[in-house]
């Protein structure tokens, strides 16, 4: 082992590094312990490769800068590196030459060094028979352009769809709103096109009319078998696009808007599809149509109804305004809507229909009723005028209906980590929709798990695409309501994805959001007691369970967070390089003062994705930290093991502070329910703190984004000064 | 809740009236908030937004004719020259009016103006033969067709004896520069530019086809225009009935010639000038600078700019109409513009227009600061200094 101490950015002349050192050589007996200016230049990096080479060193210190910055620098291969984070979370937010700055620096020694000496080299899973074929789920709009950009890229793929044509629900469309300027030109799709585009590519193979009977396996080595007509056929596959997209509202749910009530009330895709036959007429008796209302949110942001918006029926409801008024320029058009939301270029197109002389209310509708000869009135409320409004009699009254994922369709079902038993003390498991789609073979459903309104769950503002089974991923509307252009955009962003997830599964690394990460979780097995807490909680369901009901972890559908580690009581999973007895035996590094020197101590467990870099700009912003803060990063805060909490408590330490990410609806764990599981742990650590004795109050868990990094000294701060009223903790000495 | 029922009738009679761009409003309100009469209380304040006057319009809704809706627009152009979607406001609002006026329902204090109009050619009720009496004891060229300029002397300018006095001072100030100009007298008609803007198109159209016969038959090609409302008008609306003249104002001409050196100023004010843009000048015509030209040069005067100038200038509220409007004390916006020239330390406020000179002056005595903030025309500055 070698220990290298960087003295440059600010570090020598902020600490004494003799004394450090001695924690190196002395304490722990590493044979290399070297200082060097710039440790980060090619000397200092070259210092370092000498050692490797001619000292044999295969495991390494380097007490720097955080390990968020020069990791090409400090990149050796075949060689553990650790590293120390002295100069952003020690110098430059602690005083100079202080001796409590000193304290945490050589503590924060002791735990590189405990953690490099414990900790293996990860060596890559290596799946066999791998397959780089993207499977296409939906021949939509979505399903064509993945399938397209697979094939363009240089990758097989292979589409499904249920219907006998390919083309979707954009198929039905007459015309779409112009993409270029002047953006208010309506235009065909060419969507026949695209279709022979698919079907001529020898690179993807189609099957219509099929459907997915069951998906096994895992990412690289996806075996699917497909049902089409009486046939079954079998692919292997190396990741899937999820482009199965959605259906307009039941309409038929709108009797208060007078759709099944009165004939000449129809959808916004019925107006479609006569506009497309030639000619808007009456379904009462098939006159050209003279006066049309448009309702727009027809059952969408309603909470009675759909409780979102669909994104795409303004701009929809917009064009077919146009069709109206290009059949007869004279029509009268009366457009209701809650929100004109035209946003971008389709402001044209509304500043479009409204100067052809369409009339927009904004407010809710109050009723639509037939009066003589089938035509309607509406009855409006007119924010505008502060009143209410009556039309005059139109001819035709559409209804924009808004979109429901086919993820969304189905029994739901949820899958818990023993059959009733014990039940009370779980984590919520999450639910499946049994919407008959990827029909996976997965312990934790058939599906992937859906969000509140049944899109694919996704991490929303960092990877859209992802969904919460790794190698597969959400394009197009199953995941989120979109237009034609955010459709195109999302199919080629989730097939890119897609791609990226079969060579980085050859390659044995993790997918986003640790795609340099080799290592993967390794289950002692002869402990395992089967309460499959770990098939439950890891939120990418990467853990099946085999004949004997053992958990059976699939390496390539595992994103690296850690969080079956946390879940597990038997302590039985753990990484090469991550493990619940690594991170122990680091805490019990920590040198914990007696109480008398009044000098307390407080563990954070901060999580690597956005409380660990705030640490490190509060640093870079030389803001100043309580000195008896001592830091381990952790993948998620969902690998958050209780027995670390206890094991802290137990040797003195006065306080535990886990800072991780926002949990709850709109989330920001990277790990999507990481964050969440560490807080759900926590309610029931009571009786471990009681069995010890000890306050509530020790342990606390904070939601920090990357931007709190200002609020940091305050959150440490304030729980420092609770734990100084609760007093020391009583464990110190034993 | 009650509701009122659309009409489709009446939106399709407003826009054919002229309101063409009735429908690209999006009601975003902006029209409203720049309102002068969002500053000020009062009944019409509390009665009028032009934001829901054009609902109601683009709706064909009953609501907009009541007078204090329909007649209290005073034409400034703050709203629509910040429209975000170019809707001509005012070609809107007087389409709107003329729904009733066109249908014979005048308010009552229009009714004179409108009347006398019709009888006289201008709206002051001054008989048509007293239009010269302006020049009393002043010799004004006759215009021939050696003449270069037609000099168009407003009809408040020709009978309102205060504004008489403008008139008079422009013609010696043209003549002191050296300006070839007459003035044609007792057949010209009011330009017509208030009464169009009141609803009544078709005495607009008799008054600006009257006046384009006589101009034409004296071979009138260049105009002076003493007020910047007539030149909106001849400039605007008369080229689409057949009057093409180049039309300029006479604050433009004199500052053309000043930087040219035909036409000097001498002596000394000293006095402290602050300058009203007048809607119709700035706004409308997009003059602001000639008339900064011409008090620039006035020697020994303190030039200063008013908070709310050029593009942003606050109305006199005067236009529209508005001149014949009876508006209680504290309620007029024009009170305000008076205090803006008091809170700047200035002794004189001078401005380009007739209306405004009349709204002003009113304003100022109403508020009792006649002794603090002297209200003037360019033309008299220019005149005593020339």
């Amino acid at each position: 082992m070698g220990v290298y101490i960087c003295t440059g950015c600010d570090i020598g002349e902020s600490l004494d590094l003799e004394a450090l050192s001695k924690v190196a050589a002395s304490e722990y007996k590493v044979p290399v312990c070297k200082t060097h200016p710039f440790l980060c230049s090619a000397e200092g990096a070259g210092l370092i490769k000498q050692d490797i080479a001619g000292e044999g060193v295969n495991a390494i210190v380097i007490a720097a800068c955080s390990p968020r910055v020069n990791t090409d620098v400090f990149d050796f291969p075949d060689v553990f590196v650790e590293r120390v984070n002295l100069r952003e979370q020690v110098v430059w937010c602690h005083p100079a030459n202080d001796e409590d700055t000193q304290m945490l620096a050589e503590d924060s020694l002791r735990m590189g060094i405990v953690k490099a000496q414990q900790a293996e080299l990860p060596v890559p899973f290596q799946a066999e028979d791998i397959s780089k074929t993207i499977l296409v789920v939906g021949g939509g709009l979505a399903g064509l352009t993945a399938a397209a950009e697979t094939a363009k890229a240089g990758y097989r793929a292979v589409l499904v769809e249920k219907k006998e044509t390919l083309g979707g629900w954009a198929a039905g469309l007459k015309n779409v709103v112009g993409l270029q300027p002047p953006y208010t030109e309506l235009e065909d799709l060419n969507l026949a096109d695209r279709v022979r585009e698919v079907e001529e590519n020898e690179k993807i193979t189609v099957y219509k009319n099929a459907q997915i009977e069951k998906i096994a396996g895992a990412p690289g080595m996806f075996d699917v078998q497909i049902r089409q007509n009486d046939n079954l056929y079998s692919e292997r596959v190396g990741a899937i696009v999820l482009a199965a997209g959605a259906v307009a509202y039941d309409a038929t749910k709108l009797e208060n808007l007078g759709f099944g009530k009165y004939t000449n009330v129809i959808t916004g895709e019925q107006l479609e599809e006569m506009a497309g036959q030639g000619a808007i007429k009456r379904p009462s008796d098939g006159k050209p149509v003279e006066s049309v209302a448009f309702i727009l949110c027809a059952g969408s942001r309603d909470k009675e109804h759909l409780p979102y918006c669909s994104a795409i029926c303004c701009t929809e409801s917009l064009k077919q305004a146009l069709y109206v008024k290009q059949q007869n320029p004279e029509a009268s058009v009366y457009i209701f809507y809650k929100d004109m939301r035209a946003t971008g270029n389709y402001e044209f197109l509304y500043q479009r229909v409204q100067k052809e002389g369409a009339l927009f209310f904004r407010g809710d509708v109050l009723g639509v009723a037939e009066v003589a000869d089938g035509q309607l009135v509406i009855a409006a409320e007119d924010v505008l005028v502060g009143e209410g409004i009556k039309t005059e009699p139109v001819d035709l009254v559409v209804l924009a209906t808004g979109m429901v994922p086919v993820t969304a369709i189905g029994e739901k079902l949820v899958i818990k980590a023993e059959d009733d038993k014990g039940a009370q003390e779980e984590a919520p498991a999450d639910e499946i929709i049994r919407s008959n789609i990827l029909n996976l073979e997965y312990r934790q459903g058939p599906e992937v798990p859906p969000l509140k309104y049944g899109f694919a769950d996704s991490h929303f503002i960092c990877f859209p695409y992802e969904t919460r089974r790794t190698g597969i991923y959400a394009a197009g509307s199953v995941r989120a309501p979109m237009d034609i252009p955010a459709t195109i955009r999302d199919a080629t962003g989730a097939a890119l994805k897609a791609i990226q997830c079969v060579e980085l599964t050859a390659a044995g690394s993790a997918v986003h959001p640790r795609v340099w990460d080799l290592s993967f979780p390794e289950f002692f097995m002869q402990r395992c007691t089967q309460c499959k807490r770990c098939t439950v909680e890891c939120p990418f369901g990467a853990i099946n369970e085999d004949e004997k009901f053992n958990p059976l972890p699939n390496p390539t559908r595992c994103r690296r967070c850690g969080t079956c580690m946390g879940s597990c009581p038997e302590r039985i999973i753990s990484f090469k390089n991550y493990s619940v007895p690594i991170i122990g035996s680091m805490l019990k590094a920590i040198e914990v003062p007696e109480e008398d020197e009044e000098k307390p101590r407080i563990l954070v467990f901060a999580c690597e994705n956005d409380a660990y870099p705030a640490l490190d700009m509060a640093g870079l912003n030389r803001l100043s930290i309580s000195p008896w803060v001592r830091v381990i990063p952790v993948r998620c805060l969902g690998s958050m093991n209780l027995v670390w909490i206890a094991d802290a408590l137990s040797k003195g330490i006065d306080g535990i502070l886990l800072l991780g990410c926002k949990h709850g609806d709109d989330y920001q764990c990277h790990f999507i329910k990481g964050s969440e599981l560490a807080n759900y742990r926590l309610s029931k650590i009571s009786e471990t703190l009681n069995r010890l004795a000890l306050e509530a109050d020790r342990v606390r868990m904070v939601q920090v984004s990357i931007m709190d990094y200002d609020k940091l000294p305050g959150i440490i701060e304030e729980f420092a000064g609770r734990l100084e009223e609760v007093g020391p903790n009583p464990y110190k000495g034993f | 809740m009650e509701a009122k029922e659309l009409s489709m009738e009446m939106k399709e009679y407003i826009a054919a009236a002229g309101a063409e761009t009735l429908d690209w409003c999006m009601q975003c309100g902006l029209c409203s908030a720049l309102c002068p009469w969002r500053l000020v209380s009062g009944q019409i304040s509390e009665a009028f937004s032009i934001r829901k006057m054009q609902r109601l319009g683009q709706l064909g809704l009953e609501g907009f004719d009541t007078e204090e809706v329909l007649f209290a627009c005073t034409t400034c152009g703050m709203c629509q020259v910040n429209c975000p979607r170019q809707v001509k406001i005012i070609d809107n609002v007087r389409s709107m009016r003329s729904t009733t006026v066109e249908a014979g329902f005048v308010p009552t204090n229009l009714r004179s103006i409108v009347g006398s109009l019709h009888a006289n050619g201008n709206p002051w009720s001054g008989a048509r033969e007293d239009r010269l009496n302006w020049q009393k004891g002043l010799e004004v060229p006759l215009f021939t067709p050696e003449t270069e300029y037609f000099l168009f002397v407003c009809c408040t300018s020709c009978y309102d004896p205060r504004s008489q006095k403008i008139a008079r001072s422009i013609v010696e100030v043209l003549k002191k520069a050296g300006v070839s100009f007459g003035v044609i007298g007792a057949e010209e008609s009011c330009c017509g530019e208030t009464v169009r803007k009141i609803g009544d198109e078709e005495l607009f159209k008799k008054l600006a086809r009257g006046n384009i016969e006589l101009f034409k038959s004296k071979g009138v090609r260049k105009i002076i225009t003493t007020s910047p409302h007539c030149l909106y008008t001849f400039k605007n609306e008369y080229p689409e009935l057949g009057g093409e003249f180049e039309v300029v104002h006479y604050t433009e001409l004199l500052a053309g010639l000043l930087r040219e050196g035909k036409f000097n100023l001498n002596g000394s004010l000293g006095k402290k000038v602050a300058y009203h843009d007048p809607c119709y000048l700035g706004r409308h015509n997009g003059i602001f600078d000639a008339p900064r030209t011409l008090l620039g040069a006035l020697p020994e005067a303190e030039i200063i700019e008013l908070s709310r100038s050029r593009e942003r200038s606050l109305c006199c509220a005067g236009g529209g109409g508005r001149l014949w409007a009876e508006v209680p004390r504290g309620e007029r916006f024009g009170e305000l513009r008076v205090l803006d020239a008091e809170a700047k330390g200035a002794d004189i406020l001078a401005t380009a227009c007739p209306y405004c000179m009349i709204m002003l002056e009113a304003d100022c005595l109403a508020l009792d600061k006649q002794e603090k903030v002297k209200i003037m025309e360019i033309s008299e500055l220019l005149n005593a200094c020339s």
